[in-house]
């Protein structure tokens, strides 16, 4: 019976890094940018909604709009501005630059924030779902299932709409994409400010799950990384696949082996199907 | 963080500044200045703790200089704080503390922060020969190496688990099961460990102990464990965001036992304020509190006094990190006076010899250079706020059972 419980907490807590990642795998699999700034990102989305929340009363998940808008005119400014010019440059340099970005802004972040831990408590608080043995935490059901909304949107855009296409083209060949007239640097830009998007998004979505503080940015961006490789890069289900693949083991690994040692089963599986199927899970070339 | 290495800059060149001045006149008033070294935590993961620290360091030295500075052989010497940022990477902490040493000339060391770093620096003050004073360890593994030079200011873990087992078990028959969870690390697993101990030894049924890596994001799994074995005690160790983010779990997968003991969060404001109505009733302990009383020797006098100056300079009211780190000076200021001397060491057996009351307890240390004589105070959070329920002669109120 208790593993139905674990299996939910699983479910729930794959659905969470599904939302953490999908935008760090845009990012990486389209401009083949590793964003360091991604997990930065999310906690400056929490800011924004834990702020509309403390002194506007707006809900979080309103807010998921006002942090997604905000995120995308940073992430869209910071690729315009500062990342196009070495976009075509080994993935080191861009990771190192991103990096020191991150660094900045993390630490203005520290200034303006303090480092001190805030959070987010509804009026209102979203409770339990009880069914059966099986608890489900109502927030990160709601959060989830919000996330796995703007997935979908995210994976309906790419498929559908004549920018998602450009997007596509420029990651499946950069040269094809420019010769058929596509803006690639515009691209670019949109498809950094769309991961950011999502980060924010995602970040007002924790808001009301996880404590806030710029120091929590490398948490994020750790599960990020891990999901991204475990699903495959650069494609929206297999963010999708990773993030509930890597909640699942977490949970069973837990359970069975003792929390210490949940994140090393999940690193130890990675390594192995790292070996065993290097383009992860689901990873192909392209989004289809 | 931007603004410390700013400082620390700025510091560093009015420190330079002086020093030639005093060369160029008597080359005495250079000699006028006692030199404390902390090497803290400013930037990184553990930045929340360092600047409590400096906090507290920072309102002894401005007090101390307010009145004069330190009296030593009749001449009065400015207190002046050496800070380097380690950024939470303990080896850095080592290196700071051997560079403060040997180029910044301190002439005494508060120690980095927690256990952990506070344990890998001592070995390079002793080398050296150089006072130490730890406002943040309280593993007895910091002390036991023999070391001559190291002081801390916090009592041992036990004295913090004791006294709420003792209150516990008299007051509710019925508690009989604990969970403990505890985050896999020096501090947060020796104090879990006291606490297995202590509630074997009077017969409570262990039924989980569970750790948790540095950097958990979900507690689900150990949660669903505990709540399958029916603790009437959740007993969980961490900082402040895990404590948090544990607390909300409990809720959301129904575990809500008569007793949840969380340490160490819960003295701190920012808890409260972040755990909002799930923070009630929790209780904790810690080795101070604002409520207590004590009529001390040293520069800050009473308890009170501490607390209103505390409050003129920084708002609200100081924590027991805080507060151990003004104390960790007060004493300090107290040895080298007693010492007549800024020797290290005359001022080291002054500090061995010590036996005062301060507004932060009575200060004696032990053989290991730990103090024995504080009773660290027990408490519970209730409508919003710190009730202290412990030792008796402060107490502000009586345990509260959480109802099933």
């Amino acid at each position: 019976m208790i593993y139905l419980q674990v299996l939910a907490n699983g479910l729930v807590l794959g659905g969470l890094y599904a939302c953490i990642a999908v935008g760090f795998s845009l990012v990486w699999g389209v401009l083949n940018v590793i964003n360091i700034l991604h997990g930065t990102f999310i906690v400056l989305g929490s800011y924004v909604a834990y702020y509309a929340y403390a002194y506007a009363g707006i809900h979080p998940f309103a807010s998921v709009v006002i942090a997604g808008a905000l995120l995308y005119v940073v992430g869209h400014g910071i690729q315009a501005g500062v990342i196009n010019r070495v976009i075509t440059a080994p993935v080191l340099i861009t990771l190192t630059l991103t990096f020191g970005l991150d660094l900045m802004l993390n630490n203005a972040m520290l200034v303006a924030f303090t480092a001190d831990y805030k959070k987010v408590n509804l009026a209102n608080p979203l409770g339990s779902i009880e069914i059966g043995p099986v608890f489900l935490p109502g927030d990160r059901v709601a959060a989830m299932v919000l996330a796995l909304l703007l997935t979908l949107l995210l994976y309906r855009l790419l498929r559908d709409s004549r920018i998602g296409r450009a997007i596509v083209a420029v990651r499946m060949d950069r040269e094809a994409a420019a010769l058929m007239g596509v803006d690639v640097k515009r691209i670019n830009a949109v498809t950094f400010g769309l991961g950011a998007l999502m980060a924010g998004a995602a970040g007002a979505l924790l808001s009301i799950i996880y404590p806030i503080s710029p120091l929590n940015s490398s948490m994020f961006l750790g599960k990020a990384f891990v999901v991204c490789v475990l699903g495959g890069l650069g494609s929206v289900p297999g963010a999708m696949v990773g993030g509930l693949a890597l909640g699942i083991i977490e949970s069973f690994g837990a359970s069975w082996f003792g929390p210490e040692h949940a994140v090393t089963l999940s690193f130890g599986l990675l390594l192995l199907l790292l070996f065993v199927r290097p383009s992860g899970l689901l990873g192909k070339r392209g989004y289809e | 963080m931007l603004s410390s290495r700013i400082s620390r800059r700025t510091f560093a060149a009015a420190a330079t500044a002086a020093a030639l001045a005093g060369l160029s006149t008597t080359g005495a008033s250079a000699q006028d200045v006692i030199r404390v070294g902390a090497p803290l935590p400013l930037t990184g993961p553990l930045s929340p703790e360092g600047v409590k620290q400096q906090r507290g360091y920072d309102l002894w030295a401005e007090t101390a200089n307010a009145k004069g500075g330190i009296k030593v052989d009749g001449k009065n010497y400015k207190v002046e704080i050496v800070y380097v940022d380690y950024a939470s990477n303990t080896p850095r902490a080592v290196q700071a503390a051997e560079r403060l040493i040997t180029e910044d000339k301190v002439n005494f060391l508060f120690s980095p922060f927690g256990s952990g770093a506070a344990k890998a620096a001592s070995s390079v003050s002793e080398k050296y020969g150089i006072p130490t004073l730890a406002a943040t360890a309280s593993s007895v593994q910091v002390y036991d190496q023999g070391y001559k030079y190291l002081f801390g200011t916090f009592t041992p873990n036990d004295t913090l688990t004791e006294p709420l087992l003792e209150i516990v078990t008299a007051k509710n028959k019925d508690v009989k099961r604990v969970a403990i969870l505890a985050r896999n690390d020096l501090f947060p697993l020796a104090i879990a460990q006291e606490m297995d101990k202590g509630a074997k030894t009077r017969n409570l049924e262990v039924v989980t102990f569970e750790r948790y890596a540095i950097g958990t994001m979900d507690h689900a799994a150990a949660i669903t464990q505990m709540r399958a074995a029916k603790p009437d005690w959740v007993f969980a160790t961490g900082y402040i965001n895990d404590l948090i983010l544990i607390r909300k779990q409990m809720n959301d997968l129904g575990l809500n036992p008569p007793v949840v003991t969380m340490i160490a969060g819960p003295a701190y404001k920012e808890f409260i304020e972040a755990g909002g109505a799930l923070a009630e009733n929790i209780s904790s302990a810690a080795w101070w509190h604002p409520a207590v009383r004590y009529k001390g020797q040293d520069l800050f006098g009473t308890t009170e006094a501490f607390n209103e100056a505390w409050t003129k300079k920084y708002g609200g009211e100081a924590d027991y990190a805080e507060a151990s780190a003004a104390a960790a000076g007060a004493v300090l200021q107290l040895a080298i006076e007693k010492a007549n001397s800024i020797d290290p060491k005359k001022v080291r057996d002054a500090l061995a010899a010590m036996d005062v009351e301060t507004f932060y307890g009575k200060v004696k240390f032990g053989e290991t250079g730990q103090i024995t004589s504080l009773e660290p105070p027990v408490f519970q959070i209730q409508d919003g706020k710190p009730v202290v329920i412990h030792p008796a002669a402060i107490k502000q109120g009586d345990l509260k059972f959480i109802g099933r």
